[in-house]
């Protein structure tokens, strides 16, 4: 057995040394200075501070705490806005469409654009009194569905989720796209001759056998939204007043206020909600893949 | 044997070529700087830029000695949108002409600024020169360590055309570091349609109480009052900020117990009236229907269409309406009513710019103060600033272009009404929270937060910077 390995295991020396000195000890030195009382002032006479970073996060009147909650719930939304009708169009564009490639193009077209140029046009887009949104909307004689999409607080978490699921459906789509390409034909041949309708050859054939490429992009989603930063600093900047802040928005102003303690508190507890989901997931995914 | 012979001369192929990627990048700056003849970073080469000053200085014809020192270069300089704008263009290509050089300005939305400059700062990757919204306490609060970040321009002969109200922005424990160009037109005030005002005979508001029967009259005309753009964030919350005057009149001594934390905002009843006065507008619509998703862009062309009646601006605006819309009707200045305020504020702030102490190019930098400080340029500025009717430098050369308006309001204004300073300058670490608290009164205006946990927000911000600074107040 040995002698077939290609590679020896010291090979993976050079890239281990670097995960650990870029990555590895980052983190940890994050954690560390997470209990100091790390800022612009004391960088060179730290001070062991505990817990206080992590108590001020959780009992400020600051509402810190809405920050984390509003992580939370943007990874879930945007994670079933871009996956489900991600993958019916993977499906749709898997079948015989005709311009099948053209119209893949199309949608993975968002995934390239800088998050900054998004911002650009969608915060035109999306303006009240003079965005194109609302003037096609009032063309089409739909006045009446006018919204202030980026400053009402009903609006404003459906308009940068929307704007999300734009730019991401066609990157999550690729990877199903992916996934059905794996899948034998025959299969879908055999339930056609048994008589299984389209949502049971989904629930049975191509739902298990796409589980790879289901985890993948939850993996992705998931990591993506817990840690969502340029989406929202382009459209809102947290804003109308706190209503769209969400940890890295909050720890991004701690570090540009020069606290630094308290900016990698909030990094580390982003960094242990992701990992636990991240595990979490990766264990059920692979739990169900062992019972297939 | 042989794979292993393999895989270790891939592994050392690997490592070479990583640690020669690494070493290229430490290269091309040091080749830069050898080129330019400047030390990339550190004392020496400001203390370089200091002596090749000096002898500037001394030598009339250095400018066009300079030119070719500095053919090539590239100058970078980070700014908020607004603070530069096209004011500068003509100087800046007259500066790339003159030196042969390319001035990179990477102007940054404001709402962004200042965040991100601190970032640049603290990462060591910040352009040649930056700017400030600075203030007599702004270079320790902002900067924090100006010792560090900013070239020490003391001594610079262009300090003599800054007048010494803003020299105070400009200087930290007795060290020159910022240059300040701004105008001294009444600022931020109301600005209204002194002809829809008559057409519609309404009387300019004095008190809150006639502020709100003008906006509901405005209001019945499909008007909209008072022209507030929300979505710049840093406009809506000038109108808590500027009337600083009135709060002090009511409660004498606030400003220095503000600075001596032996004061809070909140509580502070005043300041409270004034926020519910604010909220209250913001309900009844009289901002417009989406104040808080409108940015300022538009505001000429909201004057000049006749969509709004008043605003809170610069004067200098009345002559950007008339020239940018060709409209005839006129306008006026009055003060800014919320909390019944009869007060008109000082204000030596403004936007000032910085040289960059970690910058390649530090002679550069110092010339381009130098250029910018020429009479020359400061009548470009002056008028190439359709916001501007004047420049407040020392120089008597400049042309300043008075408006009748701002003559008559500044006449109107009882003298001893005129010496508080604004509340975000005159009070240590409250403009470092702009932002913040213009969010904060947003989501007091949309019910999400109460008017004192704003006022309390701001008390924690301030206690946060001054614990971060030492400041013995705070202790």
């Amino acid at each position: 057995m040995k002698k077939k390995k290609i590679y020896p295991y010291w090979f993976l020396l050079v890239p281990l040394a670097l995960y650990i000195l870029f990555f590895l000890l980052p983190s940890l030195l994050g954690i560390f200075y997470s209990f100091t009382d790390w800022n612009v002032r004391t960088v060179d006479k730290l001070e062991f501070v505990g817990l206080k970073n992590y108590i001020e996060i959780f009992t400020s009147d600051k509402d810190y705490i809405s920050g984390i909650g509003h992580t939370l719930m943007f990874t879930v939304v945007s994670n079933i806005v871009k996956l489900i009708p991600a993958l019916f169009l993977a499906v749709m564009l898997h079948e015989g469409l005709r311009g099948k490639n053209f119209y893949r193009t199309l949608l993975y077209l968002p995934s390239i654009l800088p998050f900054v140029i998004i911002g650009i046009v969608f915060r035109s887009v999306l303006n009240y009194n003079n965005g194109l949104l609302n003037s096609v909307l009032e063309f089409l004689q739909l006045g009446f569905l006018k919204q202030k999409w980026l400053s009402d607080l009903g609006m404003v978490w459906k308009s940068i989720v929307g704007v999300d699921a734009w730019r991401g459906i066609g990157y999550v789509m690729t990877i199903f796209i992916a996934g059905l390409g794996a899948i034998p034909r025959t299969y879908y041949e055999a339930a056609q001759i048994d008589g299984a309708n389209f949502w049971q050859r989904l629930r049975h054939i191509t739902l298990p056998m796409l589980s790879g490429s289901i985890m993948i992009n939850l993996v992705f989603g998931i990591t993506y939204g817990l840690k969502v930063f340029d989406i929202i600093y382009v459209l809102t900047n947290g804003g109308p007043g706190h209503a769209t802040e969400v940890m890295t928005t909050y720890s991004y102003q701690m570090y540009a206020n020069g606290q630094y303690g308290m900016s990698v508190a909030f990094n580390t507890i982003l960094l242990i909600i992701t990992a636990v989901i991240g595990v979490l997931i990766v264990r059920t995914m692979s739990r169900k893949e062992v019972q297939q | 044997m042989k794979k292993k012979v393999v895989s270790a001369m891939l592994c050392a192929a690997m490592t070479i070529g990583m640690l020669s990627g690494c070493g290229g990048g430490q290269d091309a700056p040091s080749d830069a700087a050898a080129d330019s003849g400047t030390e990339a970073d550190g004392a020496d080469g400001a203390d370089e830029g200091q002596a090749d000053e000096d002898q500037g200085d001394a030598d009339d014809g250095g400018q066009a000695e300079g030119s070719q020192d500095f053919a090539g270069e590239e100058l970078s300089i980070l700014v908020s949108s607004g603070w530069m704008d096209n004011r500068y263009d003509e100087t800046i290509a007259r500066f790339e002409e003159t030196y042969g050089v390319t001035v990179d300005l990477q102007t940054i939305p404001a709402d962004q600024y200042s965040k991100l400059l601190q970032s640049k700062l603290t990462t060591d990757s910040c352009a040649d020169i930056f700017w400030i919204q600075s203030n007599p306490f702004a270079i320790e609060s902002v900067i924090v360590d100006p010792e560090k970040y900013c070239i020490d321009f003391t001594g610079a002969a262009w300090a003599e055309k800054m007048p010494e109200a803003r020299l105070s922005s400009c200087t930290y424990q007795d060290k020159l570091y910022g240059l300040q160009i701004w105008h001294n037109s009444p600022e931020y005030v109301m600005v209204y349609n002194k002809t829809m005002f008559d057409e519609l005979e309404l009387q300019v508001p004095s008190t809150y109480s006639e502020l709100l029967a003008v906006c509901e009259k405005l209001a019945a005309e499909n008007i909209t009052p008072w022209f507030l753009p929300g979505a710049d964030g840093w406009q809506h919350q000038l109108a808590f900020f500027q009337i600083g005057g009135v709060y002090e009149q009511t409660t004498p001594g606030l400003y220095e117990g503000l600075n001596n934390n032996t004061a809070t905002f909140a509580d502070n009843e005043k300041m409270l009236e004034v926020l519910g006065q604010f909220k209250e507008l913001s309900d009844k619509g009289y901002f417009g229907e989406d104040w808080v998703g409108t940015d300022s862009t538009n505001i000429a062309n909201e004057f000049g269409d006749r969509n709004c009646g008043m605003a809170m601006a610069n004067s200098s605006i009345i002559k950007q309406i008339q020239e940018e819309t060709g409209t005839s009707d006129e306008f006026g200045l009055f003060l800014i009513p919320l909390g019944d305020n009869d007060t008109f504020p000082t204000n030596p702030a403004g936007p000032t710019m910085f040289g960059y102490k970690g910058t390649e190019h530090p002679e550069l930098v110092k010339a381009f103060f130098e250029f910018v400080c020429e009479t020359q340029s400061l009548q470009e500025i002056l008028d190439n600033s359709p916001a501007y009717t004047n420049v407040h430098m020392n120089d008597d050369a400049v042309e300043q272009h008075w408006l009748p308006e701002e003559e008559t309001f500044m006449g109107s204004v009882d003298a001893s009404k005129m010496g508080t300073p604004v509340l975000q300058t005159g009070t240590k670490y409250t403009n470092d929270f702009w932002g913040d608290f213009g969010a904060d009164m947003i989501a007091y205006c949309q019910g999400t937060m109460e008017a004192n946990d704003v006022l309390k927000n701001m008390d924690t911000n301030r206690a946060e910077a001054a614990g971060v600074v030492g400041d013995p107040a705070w202790q």
